[in-house]
């Protein structure tokens, strides 16, 4: 056993280990990897990466199985958005794509020897995480996405649709920060 | 000389880089901050921060996932 | 950047030194665990499907990307008027620049064969809709602590917070959901789609996007000179 911790503790020095594993890449490493996967996903898929839909999907399954009814509301009641539905989570690939991100954020972080579970800290973090979510999900199915969908996407497919939304987006963090340090600090 | 110690467990961005640049602004020079952190991105924002803005600045990794971020006030 | 203690040259008082620390763990087991259920995770999926397989690899690579650069479109948004560093900023005016010439590529090669474009469905309306939409956005993932991308990566990182705003973010979605048929009626329809090249020419909307992204880039890098100097 105590090898086997010697042995662990040996790849956490090896300067090897800390450069492909360990050290955090610079923010343009991380841009031009998230282009290429980008656009490798509209090469292969046919559509753009995009995340916050999902989360609708999710609000219907779960208030599904808690006895409510979508099929009457305008946003699912396309076919396409009620065969979404009906496969079921399992075999809805956006799902597994946000899941993937989770997963791979978790290797990232395992890998690197960083994990650690933080947990809330006062009640100004339960509010702002309450008020943040609702905001950024009602925002987001109104404008047609989120900062990926909308704005990542929207920008890269030349769609001006983009531009506004990173323009009003600013705006409102501008806004967000005031309310984040008057009244989340 | 001054050593203050804040803690930022459990914060999240941009939650510690602003209490750091409040407290900064207190201090004197000579004088060293501890940010404690245990959020990632503020691993790499918060001592970024600090050196464009000309202050000596070390990252320790303390525990998995948990740094001190220390940072010495030079003008 | 070296995020490990290398010999200091910060003079320390001797109660915080670092010698007294407990030994670090190494948590590579753990990894090496998630490792094999997520091989075993996407081999079930293949299975099934290999489209779905595609996107859980996808995500997968997205998420280590977000995760291991700490990319975060939050505070591309946030620093310029918060701190006044435009770093992450000009990260993401760069993937602006180069997903607009990969994703242009692929979508004149449908377009100059005659084939429906790729993708058009990300070519929204804009109306009101989108101003208000976006702008809650904004707001929401500043005091969140994260965006769509980033809340899903920080749950991954192990933030209860994050937790938190991903299932608010859900109801929020619902909400929405449900509210989008009036916000459809009176804003949405109303709206008009405008892809750039319809307008400027495929050659000519890629030209002036690009112009655009690169005097943004010039603009926050003097923005953080300023900001810096001041």
């Amino acid at each position: 056993m105590s090898t086997f911790k010697e042995t662990m503790l040996k790849i956490s020095n090896n300067d090897m280990y800390k450069k492909w594993l360990k050290t955090a890449w610079p923010y343009v490493t991380g841009a031009v990897l998230l282009s290429l996967f980008q656009i490798a996903t509209l090469a292969s898929t046919g559509n753009p990466w995009g995340v916050s839909g999902v989360f609708a999907n999710w609000g219907a399954w779960i208030y599904e199985a808690f006895g409510g009814s979508v099929a009457k509301w305008y946003y699912f009641s396309s076919d396409g958005a009620q065969a979404t539905l009906e496969n079921g989570f399992l075999n809805h690939a956006g799902s597994w794509r946000n899941i993937g991100i989770i997963l791979g954020a978790l290797l990232s972080v395992l890998f690197a020897s960083q994990l650690k579970i933080k947990k809330i800290k006062s009640k100004k973090q339960i509010i702002a995480a309450s008020l943040g979510g609702l905001l950024m999900g009602y925002g987001a199915r109104i404008a047609f996405g989120c900062n990926i969908g909308a704005l990542f996407s929207g920008i890269a497919s030349l769609s001006l649709s983009g531009w506004v939304f990173a323009i009003a987006m600013f705006g409102g963090a501008v806004v967000g920060s005031k309310l984040l340090v008057k009244f989340f600090m | 000389m001054q050593e203050i110690v804040i803690d930022c467990l459990g914060e999240a961005c941009p939650v510690p880089l602003v209490k750091a640049q409040n407290k900064l602004k207190e201090m004197n020079i000579g004088d060293i901050l501890i940010c404690q952190i245990d959020h990632s991105c503020a691993m790499k924002n918060l001592p970024e921060w600090a050196r464009t803005d000309g202050h000596n600045v070390e990252v320790d990794e303390v525990d998995d996932g948990e740094w001190e971020v220390v940072i010495e006030k030079v003008k | 950047m070296s995020d490990t203690g290398t010999t200091s040259t910060i003079k320390r008082s001797s109660s915080r030194s670092r010698t007294k620390r407990k030994p670090k763990k190494s948590q590579l087991p753990q990894a090496t665990f998630v490792l094999i259920v997520v091989i075993a995770l996407g081999l079930f999926l293949s299975g099934r499907d290999n489209g779905i397989a595609w996107f859980f690899v996808t995500g997968l690579a997205f998420g280590y990307i977000l995760q291991r650069s700490r990319f975060c479109f939050t505070a591309s948004m946030r620093d310029p008027y918060l701190t006044g560093g435009t770093t992450l900023t000009r990260a993401v005016l760069i993937a602006f620049a180069i997903t607009t010439i990969g994703f242009t590529a692929i979508k004149y090669g449908y377009f100059s064969k005659g084939l429906p474009i790729p993708g058009m469905s990300y070519v929204a309306p804009i109306s009101l809709a989108t101003v208000i939409g976006a702008f809650m956005f904004g707001v929401g993932m500043v005091i969140a602590g994260g965006c769509a991308s980033g809340t899903l990566m920080r749950v991954g990182e192990g933030f209860t917070m994050q937790l938190l705003s991903l299932t608010f973010f859900t109801v929020g979605s619902l909400i929405g959901a449900n509210h989008f048929g009036w916000w459809k009626d009176v804003f949405t329809s109303k709206g008009t789609k405008v892809f750039l090249p319809d307008v400027f020419g495929w050659f000519g909307a890629v030209v002036i996007q690009l112009l655009i992204i690169f005097l943004l880039y010039i603009a926050a890098e003097k923005w953080q000179d300023a900001k810096a100097n001041h």
